[in-house]
């Protein structure tokens, strides 16, 4: 059987809700099953990956250092919307770790390309 | 008829407070109806919540969690509950409860605990992998 693709879609802010942190959770656990992963940043997603949180000031997880295990997980897909970046005044070199930057109709097409998405 | 589908479900919303698990219930119930096969409902995040046997909503109105029960029992498909996010949201089965020192457990039955592992796997098995936030 061919393995499916899946698309993990971030799009909330790294704190104020624990869906950044319970995405990643999901998807290092997911990577051990299923070598087709792949990553999307959009909107405030984006926060996510803006490197030198410490949100123990606001009581909250300091999940960031585990985007690093990513690589280690060889999740290597990890798109983030170039446009979004933009509009945060966000540059790529700011970002914790490695990423691919595409434009939304790459973004589009990309999505397009996965057989399941799950959305957080 | 069509081709019959397998689909997996992943609930990521509470039974109350939002819509999301509603209408994952019934989109269950629709996709049976029309023939199809659920090969099991995955509980992640919020939607751990399904899961609490000390869910008590007045009487005119729906148990959704009663609902969930009912349904995997009577198509026979497994209701899993990620385990991580259970605990961290007070939803523990008996086995966790005696493990944790706790003096109560609320997992109700057929909701099992178990890991994203279960999720990996649903996915591989079925031909659609629908969420519901």
């Amino acid at each position: 059987m061919i393995e499916k693709k899946i698309g993990i879609i971030n799009r909330c802010l790294p704190h104020g809700s624990a869906q950044g942190r319970e995405s990643l959770d999901l998807t290092l656990a997911m990577s051990a099953f299923n070598e087709s992963l792949s990553l999307f940043f959009i909107g405030d997603g984006v926060y996510q990956l803006l490197d030198g949180h410490d949100p123990t000031e606001c009581l909250q997880k300091h999940f960031q250092p585990l985007f690093k295990m990513l690589e280690l997980y060889d999740v290597e897909n990890i798109y983030v919307c170039q446009q979004s970046l933009l509009q945060r005044a966000i540059t790529e070199d700011q970002l914790m770790i490695e990423v691919t930057s595409v434009d939304t109709q790459t973004l589009k097409t990309n999505l397009a390309l996965q057989d399941q998405l799950l959305s957080f | 008829m069509n081709k019959r589908l397998k689909f997996a479900v992943v609930v990521s919303g509470a039974p109350y407070g939002a819509q999301g698990a509603s209408s994952a219930y019934q989109f269950c119930c629709a996709t049976l109806q029309a023939g199809h096969n659920i090969v099991g409902v995955f509980f992640y995040q919020e939607g751990v919540l399904n899961a609490s046997q000390l869910v008590s909503p007045a009487s005119d109105e729906i148990n959704l969690p009663d609902f969930w029960a009912k349904l995997a029992l009577q198509y026979q498909f497994p209701l899993e509950v990620c385990v991580s996010a259970s605990l961290r949201r007070g939803i523990v089965n008996e086995l966790e409860a005696k493990q944790l020192a706790l003096s109560q457990f609320n997992l109700k039955a057929p909701f099992v605990l178990s890991g994203l592992g279960q999720l990996a796997e649903l996915s591989a098995k079925a031909d659609r992998l629908v969420q519901f936030l």
